[in-house]
């Protein structure tokens, strides 16, 4: 009998707070939903099998840890706050003769029902999804789609135990507070008296400090490298500097609008003031959470959508022709008119075995070699800059060399120049030096910097490069070959050509090119080395990254967004009850329904879309990083990503202004109950 | 002339699911003159929080009729019905109804900012009626920092500073201890004294000994009223007690206008 009643109780306290519970339990079924799918997904045969599938599991099993973990903080956080909510229930229980231990099978059963539906739901879910989201990923992939619908037991059986270890974590924790709380404060935990909150101006100031220095590095950095090992401290200084200024930056404006005795005391502004204060020390960090997810998903939705629409541009940058050969000569002599023809012949009867021909060809020769750039100098021994820290990479460029008549004839100018003079040409924003320096080359006069012209793979050099053009070209790398070993420049000969026909044939005859490029190279005569490619080749494996890298931000955003509105509408909800009582005083002190409705409006705006705005403007400072690190991954499309940024905030700032719009009406609900 | 008239007040609420009705008012009449200082006494239950809540506009009467100033509350629109009680009424709570979210000072101001007052002149306004109610020292605490006593100084001094036609009290001190009580209740008949009109709802003999008139309510009517005329307030106390134990023991109604 009165075993029965605990289940019993545990379910009529769940069925009277269904505003409360009824989140929660979809949260927990939307959690266990989305890892089953990444899961399921990762356990797939097919996964393994195509090409670039070794990165795509990798890429899925980031996904599965990620969102595993933040299942495990998210849940927490939510039954936090149910178990606030309801400390005043466990006092009356408990003042009705209930002792903890009773309380604690309440919760047992609470759990245990809470827990169980929301798995069985989540599994159903995931089960039914799980082949939409195969589907999705094949599409995004460029596969042939399959239909059969299979459910492996080791995937559902992993989701059920990580859940269940996550729900018996959240008990524990459940029972640890009932344990630490007494009787009258359970009672009157909801009402203790709140201090006006004090402005921290340390702490908003240290804010303002992580985030200016952030911002400041995210606008100053010009180099990938580097970009990528600052990148991660720049985000966490915007996660501190976030969460700080929200806390404690937004209280501190509070209090000096309040100084200002004019702005204060307006009817506009006089209640907003002061509850702003309140509504944001109070809700702050839930702000800043949802600030920070905001960014991450706008981050992850805009660099993934631009490499995946962007794919073509990718492959199109790092290979300028469908086939593409570059060849390192062992001299000078070999650069000759008759090697050169003899390289051709070759490439064109390998096209023509397979009925095709090479069209729209580039070509050209020219010297590179690697150095470390201090003012006009390039040091090009290597022993010489040894101990490198990693902040200097943005000072090791990569030097081309190639004559004057070259130049003229790819672009078509017509320059002149006479012996130690130099054109110049950087993928970096400037060169502001008069004279260039190689190694132990002779010192050139800079005559004119040239823009970027067509030169193998220039835009998306992860390295910074310089092309310098000139005259004497034979005479001026002579020096440069001379040094030993790595250190020397290379001679290089680069012959690209379109083909007509499917990707295939393009791999067919590259590989015959490749047959061919190996004996000469092992004939030992001209052929140093070689590297030969084609974009057919690459362009698999890249749809199989890029595709899965946008598979996983579409999951992962998802999830963040859908954690966003939780928090949101839990915010919403605890404002409401806080905020019942305080309006039924201002109506009663003469404040117009109307004026209520006004304020209430312009504070749960501004609370609002203060996350999703500082949201934007972390966005417009990252641009610049972000289009850095996308440049590693060969994209440089910069409209594509502006538009995919944009677009990207647009339809977050809808769909945020939606939520908005119904969770407001739960918290009218709430406040107009007074 | 009265400020206040109430005339065949009438309120029936009707249960949720339409059910038994009850009668909480059945015909209320009475006039409050400018100045006075009247005290409304009842049982739990006997209609007192309906009538106050119908004088204060907070509900509306189901017939008869309150006209405050010679304005009849009912044909006042919606709209106004904020702005007017702000501007002729000042109201003390039992649980004063301060918000925490503002300072003594603050919550003082409130209704002023509301009516669109600058600082200065909202400044000046308090000052004297600060120094009245002993509060200057604590103005710039929080509501939380105080005592029930000083927070419902602090209330009566946000009714007082819109220099409201009419003081409506609801138990004022229903939430306080003896000493408080008795300061509150000297601070009323202060203000009383420098010609505020008051009209207080409690349930304390105490209280409505510091009156001048008290008006019985029982089951919804007006059952008897006492005027002080010159007596003390330990006479008055006493009037009282006799009337209530006449009133709970259930003797029949005394007609008229009976004055002791």
């Amino acid at each position: 009998m009165i075993k029965k009643l605990y289940p019993k109780l545990a379910f009529t306290s769940m069925r009277k707070n269904k505003k409360l519970y009824l989140p929660y339990i979809l949260t927990c079924i939307g959690m266990v939903m989305m890892f089953y799918i990444v899961a399921f997904l990762y356990d797939c045969s097919w996964v393994q099998e195509v090409r670039g599938g070794a990165l795509l599991r990798t890429i899925l099993s980031l996904g599965r840890g990620v969102i595993g973990v933040f299942s495990l903080i998210f849940l927490f956080y939510t039954s936090a706050f149910l178990s606030r909510r309801r400390k005043m229930e466990f006092g009356l229980y408990n003042i009705l003769g209930m002792d903890k231990g009773n309380i604690a099978r309440v919760l047992f059963w609470e759990t245990v029902m809470t827990g169980g539906i929301s798995l069985a739901a989540g599994l159903a879910a995931g089960i039914l999804l799980s082949k939409f989201a195969e589907l999705g990923l094949l599409n995004l992939l460029h596969r042939p789609v399959t239909y059969a619908l299979t459910v492996p037991l080791d995937v559902v059986a992993l989701t059920a135990a990580l859940f269940a270890l996550i729900d018996l974590l959240i008990f524990l924790n459940t029972l640890r507070q009932l344990r630490i709380t007494n009787t009258i404060d359970l009672l009157h935990s909801e009402h203790a008296g709140e201090k006006p909150p004090k402005a921290n101006w340390l702490v908003a100031l240290l804010g303002v400090a992580a985030l200016g220095w952030a911002y400041y590095t995210a606008l100053s950095i010009d180099n990938p490298i580097s970009a990528f090992v600052m990148f991660f401290l720049a985000v966490l200084m915007v996660i501190v500097g976030t969460y700080l200024l929200f806390v404690a930056g937004s209280v501190a404006i509070c209090k000096i609008l309040q100084k200002n005795k004019r702005y204060y005391y307006n009817p506009r502004h006089f209640v907003f003031v002061s509850s702003m204060s309140y509504r944001m020390k109070r809700n702050g960090a839930g702000l800043a959470s949802i600030c920070i997810l905001s960014t991450m998903v706008l981050v992850m939705f805009s660099a993934t959508t631009c490499l995946y629409v962007g794919e073509e541009d990718i492959i199109r940058n790092r290979y300028p022709r469908n086939s593409t050969m570059t060849l390192e000569m062992k001299d000078l002599a070999s650069m000759g008119a008759e090697q050169a023809a003899e390289l051709k012949n070759l490439a064109a009867k390998a096209a023509a075995e397979s009925q095709a021909e090479p069209e729209n060809i580039l070509e050209y020769r020219a010297a590179g070699i690697a150095g470390f750039l201090t003012d006009a100098y390039v040091e090009t021994d290597v022993s010489a800059v040894s101990g490198v820290s990693l902040s200097d990479y943005s000072q090791v460029y990569q030097i081309y060399i190639m004559s004057l008549e070259e130049y003229n004839r790819l672009t078509g100018e017509k320059e002149a120049l006479s012996p130690g003079e130099t054109l110049l040409c950087t993928t970096e924003s400037g060169y502001d030096q008069d004279t260039i320096r190689v190694g132990d080359a002779k010192e050139l006069v800079i005559t004119k910097v040239i823009p970027k012209f067509c030169f193998e793979g220039m835009d998306a050099q992860v390295f910074p490069t310089i092309v310098i053009c000139v005259p004497d070209f034979a005479e001026y790398v002579t020096p440069l070959l001379e040094s030993d070993g790595e250190d020397a420049a290379a001679l290089m000969w680069y012959y690209a050509f379109d083909l007509e026909g499917d990707d295939p044939t393009h791999m067919e005859i590259t590989n015959r090119i490749k047959a061919s490029l190996q004996t000469l190279k092992e004939d030992g005569e001209a052929v140093a080395d070689f590297q030969c490619g084609c974009g057919a080749e690459s362009r698999s494996s890249l749809y199989t990254m890029n595709g899965g890298l946008f598979f996983l931000a579409i999951l992962l955003g998802t999830v963040f967004l859908a954690a966003t509105v939780i928090i949101i509408y839990y915010k919403q909800i605890s404002e409401g009850f806080e905020d019942q009582s305080r309006f039924g005083i201002m109506q009663k002190v003469g404040m117009t329904r109307k004026d209520i409705r006004k304020n209430i409006n312009s504070q749960m705006l501004t609370v609002f879309f203060l996350p999703i705005l500082a949201a934007g403007l972390h966005l417009v400072f990252a641009f610049p990083f972000l289009y850095k690190i996308l440049l590693m991954f060969g994209m440089n499309n910069r409209p594509l990503l502006v538009l995919a940024t944009a677009i990207s905030f647009g339809v977050f700032a809808l769909f945020y202004s939606l939520v908005y719009r119904i969770t407001s009406n739960a918290y009218y609900d709430i406040v107009s109950n007074s | 002339m009265s400020i206040l008239e109430v005339n065949g007040l009438k309120k029936i609420y009707t249960t949720r699911f339409g059910g038994a009705k009850v009668e909480a008012l059945k015909n209320v009449s009475f006039s409050v003159e400018e100045g006075e200082y009247v005290a409304i006494m009842g049982e739990s239950g006997s209609g007192k929080t309906t009538l106050l809540n119908i004088l204060a506009a907070l509900d509306k009467p189901t017939g008869g009729v309150v006209s405050l100033d010679g304005r009849e509350l009912s044909k006042i629109k919606d709209s106004e019905i904020s702005a007017f009680r702000r501007d002729h009424l000042g109201f003390v709570f039992q649980d004063f109804n301060l918000l925490d979210t503002f300072s003594l000072e603050d919550n003082i101001y409130l209704p002023l900012v509301l009516a669109g007052k600058g600082y200065r002149e909202m400044r000046d306004r308090l000052t004297p009626i600060a120094a009245q109610l002993g509060i200057a020292d604590i103005l710039k605490k929080y509501p939380y920092e105080v005592s029930g006593g000083q927070k419902q100084r602090a209330a009566v001094a946000r009714a007082l500073i819109t220099n409201p036609r009419l003081i409506l009290a609801d138990e004022p001190t229903g939430a306080l201890d003896s000493k408080a009580t008795d300061e509150l209740l000297y601070l009323f008949g202060e203000i009383n004294r420098s010609g505020q009109t008051i009209l207080m709802v409690t349930h304390s003999v105490k209280a409505a000994s510091h009156a001048g008139r008290v008006l019985f309510i029982k089951d919804g009517e007006v059952f008897h009223q006492i005027y002080r005329g010159n007596s003390a307030n330990q006479e008055m106390y006493q009037k009282i007690s006799d009337t209530l134990t006449v009133l709970t023991t259930g003797e029949g109604r005394n007609e008229g206008e009976a004055r002791f």
